[in-house]
């Protein structure tokens, strides 16, 4: 840790500093107000020192600032500025502060697992985020409800920390490092195939793969998912469907394709397996779910597989191939989703009342006339997860099944290639299937006379970040060429340090 | 650069951006519109000149990054621009239709109309396969609502049951239209522009198994959409349950971009594929002329009955399409366009009943002729294009598309096909019967009405329901009489579209030893010329039957 890792990290210690002061300071504030104000300053404040900061080159000890990094970070304090004016609102008193001071502590945790070229700072940051939505949860609702869903988080999340941490060590001690340029360097030195290091290597990628299968709820590691979402408040499942996720997906983009390039394969068939088990898994049971959270629980599970499936397009891409890059498509795939996610549960969050949120399907009948906007809103993000143009939602599944799809065409037909097409045919079937619930929510909305007007009182807060969400959705549907070149930009670099033979 | 087709398509969607407010101003806003459309559809469909390729076309760079060359690319050729031309004559009708049935949030009702008429219009006019894509996936979501909240009892199911089926289908189309993509493009570029990959596809086709994978991966969607055999089971609940605006354009143009696909997709950048799934798709098409014939036999709700003679006539528009004879191509393309007008105009005439009646039952109706002449005249005479009167469009089609599946059939030689084209007529005196049942029972006989039915006393058409009618009268009588100003800017590109194919089957016959015409083995181009000539006698058989009739 050099001065100039404390610089370059000043976006997150400014907002740790400002989450100190808000643990502290909230004890003196009147009952009743919370510190948002302050905590949005130093979210727009962190994000002005992270435009500013100048530097060269993108190594910088434990640190990587590439553009891999610079866009998570963009992306977290984004999506702390859009989530957290709407989650304070239904923290009961006199937790307010400690639930904003927490959120901050998370939002870092992601700033921290993006940018880290280092075993030990990535567990680091994965914990940052573990550590603080234990309490997230937890301050979210206080019903006995929301005390099971949490110990339940805190239980398979530790497990699920020590499996990637005993990965960890296993990659430690086949190369000798912890740094992820120096792992990649001795791997492809010495063949990582071969030998007593070749095993280790083999294992700790089954065990990180585990790990982080949790944080990003593949199946097998999904099961605490659907309980821990219902348990929650809306604005917590948001956050739970989207930080961990996009910080795993980050992560193994990171190591699996960034630092272990000579095992792609083997990443890759085990990440298909992953995926095609999510996605079937999260959209068939996603069919009988009549509680809202639960229900985007397996579908978050279903989107899951979806990336990994281009996660494991981009390993197994032939060198010199073209198109769509799997890597890039990811990357795309992930911010289309973040959008129509969040905007989803700030829709919720906004039809709900504090005291009794939104849980049923049948809560939404007759939207489309009591609360045209809100439903039109919901019912664009709706299409936009099934994958219908003209919406973001398509474009993402365009780069995802073209980027699969890609590896098996052209003339030389690798075993590989056969599977990823295999398996991008059942996507496709299993993202019909998905239209099945996504499409019962808009046809409750807009087929069923309406009960009576519901309450919508979320609050502002989760009205704008609705229906900013929706416009995003709409207008990268219709034009999402400039989100592509920078998760392009964003992917290359990953790739680049990638040696092509391994490929 | 012509931006006239481009605005053409925006056109529709500004409007559905009017068309606020009240029912009345949503409606007159939807109506103004629709003309408008109308009116530039039509100037590019009388300004088309009949060889061209690419007219009117626009091209703009939209989702390009270095490899990957997806462009915002639209353009007419023979076989779209008539299409183009009848989405924005049955939209016009569309709205026409829903001026009075349509009280409940009209607003809605026409802003997604106009929306639905953009993406078809859209559909058939795009030139990149991404763009045809998203229209061909974006007229589901219209269409959706249009069904759930404006149709009948079972409307949310209806809705859902057409949408899943579709979206079913058309996903796993998408993944042929990409590995075709993938397949065909040149190395370190990413083509997605159908006249390209067209064209490169001529010169060198894929390997004859990728395509067979490929051509069933279309099939999956464009069967379901046509809707081909056995795949057509959504299709008479998602009519009867539509209003009768989502009926006229469901069955008039929704349906035919199924057969568009097929046209411009399956045939022409997989002739191998077609040449070999010829013989299944035949039967198929068969197989849906009878069976829809004979369940429309059997129906008591007009609706219904009009909703199985749709499988049945789409049927005949495959036969024709892959007949793969000039004739046959011809005649099916031709029949595209005459069962949007005869459908569209019948289900336009049951909604009519039913808002003078409350009923579709036919044996709650009798003898209406005497009651409602006017309405009676339209009826009759779209029940007789609908069934191929000589002079009206549609024997215009189906004769040229007997004609090319009897010329199939019997130069091929294989019994298989000559008794599926025997079959095929019977499907012709089925369509026959059930259509003139459905007319000597509503329109003639003694007068029949439902008792008692409460508000005002029925009337006969009025000025807005006539306006809807005529215009498609108007085209049955100049598309019957007068087939050649159709087939003319039609065939150009038909024939440019299925030459691989047809070749492909001449040479597959060949391999087989069946061929029987000219023992030295048919010259692929000859024999396509062949057929251009038997097509083009076909033509003037047409016309010289048609005056006859008329002296």
């Amino acid at each position: 840790m050099t001065i100039q890792t404390l610089y370059l990290l000043s976006p997150e210690i400014l907002l740790v500093i400002a989450a100190l002061a808000i643990y502290l300071g909230g004890a003196f504030l009147p009952e009743g107000r919370k510190p948002v104000r302050l905590a949005m300053a130093a979210i727009l404040a962190a994000a002005l020192v992270l435009g500013l900061t100048r530097y060269e080159g993108i190594h910088f000890g434990p640190l990587m600032l590439d553009q891999l990094a610079t866009a998570t970070r963009w992306l977290a304090l984004v999506f702390g500025a859009l989530l957290l004016p709407m989650a304070v609102r239904g923290i009961r008193e006199p937790h307010g502060s400690e639930y904003v001071g927490t959120f901050l502590l998370a939002l870092v945790g992601l700033m921290l697992a993006g940018s880290a070229d280092e075993l030990v700072l990535l567990f680091l940051g994965l914990e940052l985020i573990s550590i603080p939505t234990y309490i997230l949860l937890y301050l979210g609702r206080g019903d006995a409800a929301a005390r099971e869903a949490t110990a339940k988080y805190f239980f398979l999340s530790l497990l699920a920390s020590a499996l990637l941490l005993y990965g960890f060590s296993f990659l430690y001690g086949a190369t000798g490092t912890t740094e992820l340029a120096g792992i990649r360097d001795h791997l492809s030195a010495v063949g990582a195939k071969n030998g007593a290091a070749g095993r280790l290597v083999k294992i700790a990628i089954v065990l990180i793969v585990a790990g982080l299968g949790f944080r990003i709820t593949a199946v097998p590691f999904h099961f605490y998912a659907p309980d821990v979402y219902q348990g929650t408040s809306h604005a917590n499942a948001a956050l739970l469907a989207i930080l961990p996720k996009v910080a795993g997906m980050v992560v193994l983009l990171r190591i699996v394709a960034g630092a272990m390039p000579n095992l792609a394969g083997e990443a890759c068939r085990l990440l298909l397996i992953l995926a095609l088990a999510s996605m079937t898994f999260g959209n068939v049971v996603a069919l009988w779910q009549n509680h809202l959270r639960r229900l985007m629980a397996y579908s978050s599970i279903a989107h899951t597989g979806y990336l990994l499936l281009g996660l494991a397009a981009g390993l197994a891409a032939v060198p010199g191939g073209n198109g769509w890059d799997g890597l890039t498509a990811v990357l795309f795939y992930l911010a289309v989703y973040a959008a129509a996610t969040l905007g989803t549960f700030a829709a919720f969050a906004y039809l709900g009342r504090d005291e009794r949120p939104l849980e049923a399907v049948e809560e939404l009948t007759g939207l489309g006339r009591t609360r045209p906007l809100a439903a039109l809103a919901l019912g664009g993000f709706m299409f936009s997860l099934t994958g219908i143009p003209p919406l973001a939602g398509f474009w993402g599944k365009l780069a995802v099944f073209g980027s699969a799809l890609g590896v098996g065409a052209g003339n030389a037909v690798s075993p590989m290639g056969l599977w990823l097409t295999v398996i991008t045919v059942a996507a496709v079937v299993n993202s019909a299937i998905s239209a099945a619930y996504y499409l019962r929510i808009v046809s409750t909305m807009y087929f069923r006379a309406p009960l009576g007007t519901p309450r919508a009182e979320g609050g502002p807060a989760a009205a704008w970040t609705a229906g900013i969400c929706a416009v995003l959705v709409l207008l990268l549907g219709l034009y999402c060429a400039p989100l592509w070149s920078v998760a392009a930009d964003v992917a290359c670099p990953a790739t680049i340090a990638v040696p092509v033979e391994g490929r | 650069m012509n931006t006239l087709l481009l605005v053409t398509i925006l056109m529709p969607l500004a409007g559905s951006l009017l068309a606020w407010g009240g029912a009345l101003r949503a409606r007159r806003s939807a109506l103004v519109t629709t003309l408008f459309v109308l009116g530039m559809a039509g100037t590019l469909c009388f300004s088309y000149p009949p060889q061209a390729a690419r007219y009117a076309a626009t091209e703009l760079r939209w989702f390009a990054d270095a490899p990957l060359d997806i462009r915002f690319s639209l353009a007419l050729d023979g076989l779209s621009v008539w299409l183009v031309g009848l989405t924005a004559l049955l939209s016009v009708v569309a709205v026409l239709v829903s001026w009075d049935a349509i009280q409940d949030q009209a607003a809605r009702f026409y802003r997604l109309l106009l929306v639905l008429e953009a993406g078809m219009l859209g559909a058939f006019a795009a030139r990149d396969i991404v763009l045809f894509y998203v229209f061909f996936e974006f007229t589901l979501i219209p269409l959706f609502f249009l069904i759930g909240i404006w149709g009948s009892e079972e409307r949310q199911h209806a809705a859902v049951k057409f949408f899943l089926y579709t979206l079913a289908g058309s996903v796993l189309t998408f993944l042929g239209l990409l590995a075709i993509v993938l397949w065909a493009s040149p190395p370190g570029r990413w083509t997605f522009s159908i006249p390209e990959l067209t064209a490169r596809l001529m010169v060198d086709p894929l390997p004859h198994g990728v395509q067979l994978w490929i051509f069933v991966a279309l099939f999956a969607g464009f069967a379901i959409k046509v809707p081909l055999f056995p795949l057509h089971t959504w299709l008479p609940l998602a009519h009867v349950q539509a209003p009768t605006a989502g009926s006229v354009i469901l069955a008039g143009l929704l349906l035919k971009i199924g057969t568009y696909g097929f046209l411009r997709f399956s045939v022409p950048l997989l002739p191998q594929a077609t040449a070999v799934c010829m013989p299944w798709l035949l039967g198929l098409s068969v197989g849906g002329i009878l069976y829809g014939a004979l369940v429309a036999l059997a129906q008591s709700d007009i609706k219904r009955l009009i909703a199985y003679s749709s499988v049945s006539h789409l049927g005949f528009c495959m036969l024709g399409i892959f007949s793969l004879t000039a004739p046959g191509v011809q005649g099916g393309a031709l029949q595209m366009v005459n069962h949007g007008l005869s459908t569209g105009g019948l289900f336009a005439i049951v909604g009519m009943l039913y808002e003078r009646y409350h009923t579709r039952q036919m044996k709650d109706l009798g003898g209406l002729a005497r009651r409602l002449p006017v309405l009676s005249f339209f009826a009759l005479v779209l029940v007789l294009s609908s069934i191929g009167l000589p002079g009206l469009n549609g024997f215009a089609g189906e004769f040229l598309l007997l004609l090319g599946m009897f010329q199939q059939a019997f130069v091929s030689g294989s019994q298989g096909l000559q008794v599926l084209a025997v079959l095929s007529v019977l499907g012709v005196v089925l369509g026959a019967w059930y259509m003139l049942k459905l007319v000597q029972q509503v329109f003639f006989g003694p007068l029949r009405e439902p008792a008692a039915s409460h508000g005002p006393p029925v009337r006969d058409l009025n000025a807005r329901e006539v306006a809807a009618l005529t215009p498609l009268v108007v085209f049955m009588v100049w598309i019957g009489v007068a087939p050649g100003f159709f087939l003319d800017r039609m065939g150009p590109t038909l024939d440019y579209l299925t030459a691989p194919a047809m070749r492909a089957r001449c040479e597959m016959s060949n391999a087989d030893g069946q061929i029987e015409i000219g023992s030295a083995g048919c010259d692929r181009d000859q024999f396509a010329a062949a057929a251009v000539r038997v097509g083009g006698a076909a033509r003037t058989g047409v016309q010289t039957t048609v005056s006859r009739t008329q002296d």
